[in-house]
């Protein structure tokens, strides 16, 4: 009776502290997938697993790790590298993959937090952010030869127009640094956070949404304000560029195409629901994703031409590949969706248990 | 419903405070703990004398008579316990509604802290649609500043030492510490440890501090602060009524002993 009893109140504190643990959530949830496309091949981040995906159908070709190991969770889209496939984790731990099998060839181990953003590689050098508020630059071998260290998370991808590195940092800040040295050239407060990439023009602008509600354009060469524009809502955007308009849209559910020029709205569409992410451009139309799991279509001009409706949350903007869409699906059954131009299912890809 | 009511309010107001408190997160937590104890604290008083007064119904002549007497009645026993409790003036539901109204803003309390701990893409979304424009700036929050004394409050405690390979896990030490001290502290004297009511606090304080330490080994430390202030906080309050159980942790007096060993046989 005695020992039913202890076993009985062990049960109840175990409960508790399921509870309690329970309420603080996973981690396995606290992302979305991040996707690449290289030629015929997707490489998709997410949860316990890198897949490597044919892209005309959808089939697997390796997973890595085969075995999901506990909190080594993978988020950020992999960058290719002359052979290398890098992508890092929630551990800390950023991994060297060959693209053709999977097989692990190096991992970096000196960063602190956990690798949200993809990283950059221009010139056989990577260049890797990290929430530790250091960007990191390897060689590829995996050889540490210069990190920056800015006074917050890292968490969006570096732009290069070649002569330097662009880095925007949760600390309000976009970083230019010289890439030979992480030497830092200059440095601008942009008024909040930056969650996602700037975009860089061919003309030396870069194209830049943050939290504080505001699209910047800003001079590469000096890091001078040319424009900014005020919105209603909070933007944890990357902006599409597409000849003289930028398209983007915000955590309020609009949709916007402002000019590149001036940031006057050309025209605007409210969807009603967040978006997160970089809309895409494909057959002369820009295309969209809201967190509920909708797909839709806009002409230039800002007429709606199509809109499909996914199941799970869509937190990135779609990719293009083979001129299909390749959506990323978070929290759903299907990890990657393939639609053709106008909408349609091309092929669906669910995770191997 | 609950999100409306509860969380939200709670974030803005942890929020406010930590923009109050010069952006520091870590005595947020503190303050915030400390405010919504505050608050709650005429509920622990009526909590804690409803408690005692059940207690001290135990060792009621009358009862331990109509216990005895009604033992084989069940019926007629529950009877003449209404009676005595209206007898008496007790409220048999003294103790337990004020714990029912604590509970769950208690909770509101655990589930605030994890909302405003965020650390990854999805949470940082998702506290973003908590706060109220009207009262808090998101461009002058974001990021919040989750650095205090050695710890990254989002992410789990380690003291870290030039000399020492690993990391330390001081945090859940101290709250494994002061779990196992609370309890031990707030568990009334039983005038009976074999009844259930005694037996369950036994159990708790025996598990309870391993379990509470193993979360805040493995949550955020934000979280593991909350464990230790919450802790030290409920000390407190049982310190000013002058509840605390010191006889539970302090070594036995030799003229107990006997006594003890007597009231076995």
């Amino acid at each position: 009776m005695k020992r039913r009893s202890k076993i009985f109140w062990f049960v109840n504190v175990v409960l508790i502290a399921l509870l309690l643990g329970g309420c603080a959530g996973t981690l396995a949830s606290s992302s979305w997938p991040g996707v690449t496309v290289v030629e015929e091949t997707a490489y998709v981040a997410y949860g316990n697993h890198v897949y490597a995906l044919r892209v005309s159908d959808g089939s697997m070709l390796w997973r890595f790790p085969e075995k999901a190991e506990g909190q080594r969770l993978f988020f950020a889209a992999p960058a290719i590298a002359d052979g290398h496939l890098v992508v890092g984790d929630y551990l800390a731990v950023l991994h060297s993959l060959d693209p053709q099998t999977g097989q692990e060839q190096w991992t970096f181990t000196g960063a602190q937090g956990r690798w949200i953003a993809s990283p950059l590689v221009l010139d056989s050098r990577i260049y890797a952010p990290n929430a530790d508020h250091h960007l990191y630059a390897l060689d590829l071998q995996g050889n540490l030869l210069w990190k920056f260290k800015a006074s917050k998370a890292l968490w969006s991808q570096p732009v290069s127009d070649g002569r330097r590195i662009y880095q925007a940092s949760m600390d309000h800040f976009l970083y230019a640094l010289d890439p030979s040295t992480g030497q830092k050239i200059w440095a601008r407060d942009l008024g909040g956070a930056v969650i996602y990439s700037p975009v860089l023009s061919d003309e030396g602008i870069i194209y830049i949404s943050t939290l504080a509600r505001n699209v910047l354009a800003i001079r590469a060469e000096d890091g001078s304000i040319i424009w900014q524009k005020a919105f209603e809502n909070n933007f944890w955007s990357q902006p599409l560029l597409q000849g003289d308009r930028l398209y983007l849209g915000d955590l309020g559910g609009k949709v916007y195409a402002i000019s590149a020029q001036d940031g006057t709205v050309v025209w605007e569409n409210n969807l009603g629901e967040p978006l997160t992410g970089a809309p895409t451009w494909l057959d002369g139309e820009v295309v969209f994703t809201t967190e509920n799991g909708k797909v839709v279509a806009y002409s230039e001009d800002g007429n709606q031409k199509w809109k499909v409706t996914l199941e799970g949350k869509l937190y990135n903007g779609p990719v293009v590949a083979n001129s299909h869409l390749l959506v990323g699906i978070a929290q759903g059954k299907v990890l990657v969706q393939a639609l053709t131009a106008g909408g349609q299912q091309a092929w669906a890809f669910e995770p191997p248990k | 419903m609950w999100d409306a009511l509860i969380i939200t309010p709670f974030v803005n107001v942890l929020l406010f405070i930590y923009n109050l408190v010069g952006q520091n997160f870590g005595l947020a937590i503190i303050l915030f703990t400390l405010l919504i104890r505050l608050i709650t604290h005429p509920l622990m008083v009526k909590q804690i004398k409803g408690a005692k007064a059940m207690q001290e119904l135990q060792k009621n002549e009358k009862w331990l008579k109509i216990q005895e007497k009604y033992k084989n009645d069940r019926e007629k026993l529950a009877q003449e316990q209404m009676a005595l409790y209206r007898e008496l003036g007790i409220n048999p539901f003294a103790s337990c509604l004020p714990t029912l109204i604590q509970f769950p803003i208690i909770i509101g309390l655990y589930q605030s802290l994890i909302i405003a701990l965020a650390s990854t893409p999805i949470e940082l979304l998702n506290l973003i649609r908590h706060i109220y424009p009207a009262l808090l700036k998101v461009e002058a929050l974001i990021p919040l500043n989750s650095q205090f004394l050695w710890m990254d409050l989002g992410l789990p405690e380690r003291l870290v030492l030039p000399f020492l390979p690993v990391g330390i896990p001081v945090l859940a030490v101290v709250v494994t510490v002061t779990t196992y001290l609370q309890g031990k502290l707030m568990t009334p004297p039983s005038a009976n440890p074999k009844d259930q009511s005694a037996m369950f606090s036994n159990m708790m304080n025996l598990y309870m501090p391993f379990l509470m330490g193993y979360l805040a080994l493995t949550l955020a430390s934000g979280l593991a602060l909350y464990f230790v202030v919450s802790n030290l906080i409920g000390i407190l309050q049982y310190a000013l009524l002058g509840q605390l159980n010191w006889q539970n942790i302090l070594p036995k007096r030799a003229s107990e002993k006997p006594s003890k060993a007597g009231a076995k046989k």
